[in-house]
């Protein structure tokens, strides 16, 4: 005869072997659903190296996707999951490249600097060639302008393009038009962006004024109404204004100054842009690390003429980053040392600073900066925008504005570009099948 | 005896003198001349068809100028000095087939569809771009005024016989507006820039439009440039219209609107190789869908190559399997064309073609458009407009192009100062 005692643990083995099961039946079931979404996977980039700085990812791992959203990031994704696997091995897979400082409203208007002009170049035909797939167009249109960008640019792009808004109402047209202070309406600018245009508007430019602080400060009082950053182009001041009070008194944190690199030959007749590294000790201002540290954001904007190795590589050797890289991509620009975003990268790396850091420069934070937190990244349930690398090596020259040069071994180039599960470029057709010589052929 | 030699010695003086100082200044003068080589580019590989050269030679630019090109020009004459060695140097390249008149409109006229020629040429090795007819006789002084006289690289066109271009409506296909009288006295009034006449867009049976374009053509004594939007011509009708030089784009491609050029067999169609006989041209025109390997590859094989490399440059072609021109004439390189030939179709027939035969060479004396290619090896893939790939292990790459002796392209800063 069985104890009571004997019978009472019988019962919860018997419970046990039961929950046991249940639990096993359960996995199984969510392992079937899981399996049924897993073949649900459209795209499977396969065997690269992920480098994701917002979720601290930088190792092998496989990207999943699913329509046009990230689906799972995970190691060893089986390609019978997906649909469409594309082997990524040796490559690395980043999230779409933010290029945070670009002139792209493309238009007619042969004597406009960038509003509407040549000056304005296409954004898809430099986008996605350099992994970018999303360009920030740098105060190119005012408010009045702007719906002339939005219908004849923005809206036929494939590149997704944002936008700061020129404190000025007409935008780039002329240098002249850039000093028009009645024509800065902080209310008008903030309207636009938090009425009209809040998905695309993400801040105010100012830029090429030669007076006082009067534009920055119509900028910063637009983007406080709007509760979006600024980004000055601090140019053409005679004498020069000082960037200190600039970043100390004017600034917000989370204002941008862009063009950190350049390095003008300042004159009383000229005027220009007094530089962030002191042109005789070559050390980097003592407020230009107080001023990063308060939140103020540096932006490269390599451009034609604000790219200075003379500046770069000294403030990088003092421990003084950028914030964000970027092309300040134009006419004038394209051609010459600045090129396209993968080339700018690629001389940061060539500076010395490291592949990830590099990516966070042109991926988070640039996403943080505009405050688009959804934009940047790798996470599940985000738009696919990614960027696959491939990583050459050799001899490579990178030069500045002044057309000196540095040698580097590595260069970027972009294999593959997705834009919201899209392929939209794709350099070695890896995501192709192979030819085959039709059997009727000989 | 004393008084007469220092008398003959005198007399020798009198014409030594003025001798030396004769040689002298010649050889002052030569040296002067020699030292204003503005840019010489030392140690590589000339290819240039026209002059027949394919070695190990140094191109030397003064003032805009092809100055000389010959072997071991002393660098110690230029005022600057590249070092191009390991690297081809070609003539500039030229594009026979893009759309270039970028503007606001949609479409290609004045549109969005088309590129602006310095986003896309310089970094290609291209000095000189042939619009394929996106403007007519009614805007092409627009398209003068805005593009062509605005860009670096240098822009030819081929007028299209309708009056708008190659608009995004229909008044394109209106044949009363296909005017051969308007259309030859634009030609000829910018025959500096004007290469030739297109037909590209017309969707019915009569062979008016076609038949206006060719007469235009004629009229000006250059090529008619023929599309592939006629889906109503027959492809045998179209190649027996066309003259010896008249030439045919999107040759490879496989689409509905056109025979192909290949037959289900695989066999070029016989009709096709006897217009090529006859001396018509076919350009590749590649675009976002008109190169096919299914075509290309037979054809090639077959003896029907082209004879230029147009990209058929726009926005949706840009970043398909076309990219650039560069990449188009490396599919050749790797489906067996051999470096020379590929070179020579990029430059000097593409010049012939279009009668520019002051383009496309390296002759002394001509406009210094220059190439400097490099050849990367690996393994590199390639892709057609049905999306298929093939393999291959070289691929061309624009290191420095020099349009009229300046420097617009300098992919990693070989004529740069290193930085110290």
């Amino acid at each position: 005869m069985r104890t009571k005692k004997a019978l009472i643990s019988e019962f919860i083995r018997h419970l046990y072997v039961k929950i046991v099961l249940g639990i096993t039946a359960c996995l199984v079931l969510i392992l079937i659903v899981a399996t049924v979404q897993a073949q649900e996977i459209d795209i499977l980039l396969k065997g690269g190296h992920v480098i994701d700085p917002k979720n601290n990812i930088n190792s092998k791992m496989d990207v999943a996707i699913v329509a046009d959203k990230i689906f799972r990031i995970a190691a060893d994704i089986p390609a019978s999951a997906s649909k469409k696997t594309i082997d990524v091995s040796g490559l690395y897979v980043t999230p779409g490249i933010i290029d945070m400082h670009a002139h792209v409203f493309h238009g007619p208007d042969v004597n406009s600097i960038s509003a509407n002009s040549h000056g304005g170049l296409q954004a898809d035909a430099f986008s996605f060639r350099a992994g970018v797939t999303t360009v920030v167009d740098a105060g190119s249109a005012g408010w009045r302008n702007f719906p002339y960008f939005k219908s004849q640019v923005i809206d036929r792009s494939q590149t997704r393009i944002l936008a700061f808004l020129n404190v000025v109402g007409g935008g780039m047209v002329t240098r002249y038009d850039q000093q028009d202070v009645t024509d800065m309406n902080p209310e008008m600018n903030a309207y636009m962006i938090t009425r009209l245009h809040p998905n695309i508007l993400i801040g105010i430019k100012s830029a090429h004024y030669w007076g006082d602080f009067t534009s920055v400060d119509k900028a910063v009082e637009s983007g406080k109404l709007a509760n979006v950053p600024v980004i000055v182009d601090f140019g053409e001041h005679s004498p020069p204004n000082s960037i200190e009070s600039l970043f100390m008194e004017h600034f917000r944190p989370g204002d941008i100054f862009t063009h950190t690199f350049s390095e003008h030959a300042i004159s009383e007749t000229t005027g220009g842009r007094e530089s962030i590294v002191d042109v005789n000790t070559r050390k980097v201002k003592p407020f230009v690390f107080a001023a990063q540290k308060r939140g103020i954001i540096f932006d490269v904007g390599h451009g034609a003429g604000a790219f200075n190795f003379n500046q770069a590589i000294p403030a990088m050797r003092q421990g003084f980053l950028p914030n964000t890289i970027s092309t300040d991509l134009y006419n004038l620009s394209m051609n010459a040392a600045m090129k396209d975003m993968s080339n700018v990268m690629s001389k940061f790396l060539a500076m010395g600073m490291g592949l990830q850091d590099v990516i966070l420069r042109s991926t988070w934070n640039p996403a943080q900066v505009i405050k688009r937190p959804e934009l940047g990244h790798l996470s599940v349930g985000s738009e696919a925008d990614i960027a696959v690398f491939n990583l050459k090596k050799g001899n490579f020259g990178y030069m500045d504005i002044r057309r000196t040069k540095i040698s580097g071994t590595e260069k970027l180039e972009a294999e593959l570009t997705l834009r919201a599960g899209r392929v939209v470029w794709d350099l070695n057709g890896i995501s192709a099948p192979e030819w085959q010589m039709p059997t009727s052929t000989n | 005896m004393y008084k007469q030699l220092n008398f003959k010695g005198e007399l020798t003086s009198v014409f030594a003198v003025p001798l030396m100082i004769g040689l002298l200044f010649f050889a002052c003068s030569s040296q002067v001349k020699a030292q204003d080589i503005d840019l010489l580019l030392k140690g590589g590989h000339v290819i240039d068809a026209k002059n027949n050269i394919d070695r190990k030679i140094d191109v030397a630019v003064k003032a805009g100028k092809i100055f000389r090109v010959a072997a071991d020009i002393p660098a110690s004459s230029a005022k600057k000095v590249v070092d191009v060695s390991g690297l081809i140097v070609a003539p500039g390249l030229i594009n026979m087939h893009t759309h270039v008149y970028a503007g606001s409109n949609p479409g290609f006229t004045d549109g969005t569809s088309s590129q602006l020629p310095d986003a896309f040429a310089p970094r290609a090795g291209i000095t000189t771009v042939v619009d394929a007819g996106t403007s007519g006789w009614r805007t092409f002084p627009d398209f003068k005024a805005k593009i062509i006289d605005n860009s670096m690289t240098r822009v030819l066109a081929f007028l299209s016989i309708a009056a708008g271009g190659y608009s995004a409506d229909k008044a394109q296909e209106n044949i009363a507006e296909m005017d051969v009288q308007k259309t030859v006295e634009t030609v000829n009034k910018h025959a500096d820039i004007l290469v030739g006449v297109r037909i590209g867009r017309y969707d019915g049976t009569e062979w008016t439009p076609f038949e206006r374009a060719s007469e235009a053509a004629k009229l000006v004594n250059k090529p008619l440039f023929v599309e592939c939007h006629l889906p109503m011509y027959s492809l045998e009708d179209q190649l027996n219209r066309m003259r010896s030089g008249d030439i045919m784009t999107h040759a490879f491609e496989n689409v509905s609107e056109r025979m192909t050029v290949v037959d289900d067999q695989g066999k070029v169609r016989p009709f096709v190789l006897a217009a090529q006989k006859r001396g018509v041209l076919f350009d590749i025109g590649h675009g976002g869908g008109g190169f096919w390997f299914n075509q290309a590859i037979p054809s090639f094989k077959q003896g029907l190559w082209p004879n230029s490399f147009g990209t058929d440059e726009h926005r949706t072609s840009m970043n398909s399997g076309m990219k650039t021109m560069l990449n188009v004439m490396s599919k050749y390189l790797n489906m067996g064309m051999t470096m020379p030939d590929v070179i020579a179709r990029g430059s000097w027939n593409a010049a012939k073609s279009i009668k520019r035969e002051d383009l496309g060479n390296l002759s002394e004396g001509s406009v210094a458009d220059i190439a400097v290619l490099s050849v990367s090896k690996g393994k590199f893939g390639f892709v057609d407009s049905g999306n298929n790939k093939i393999e291959g292990d070289k691929k061309l790459e624009a290191e420095l192009t020099v349009r009229a002796g300046r420097i617009i392209w300098d992919l990693n800063g070989l004529a740069a100062s290193p930085f110290k």
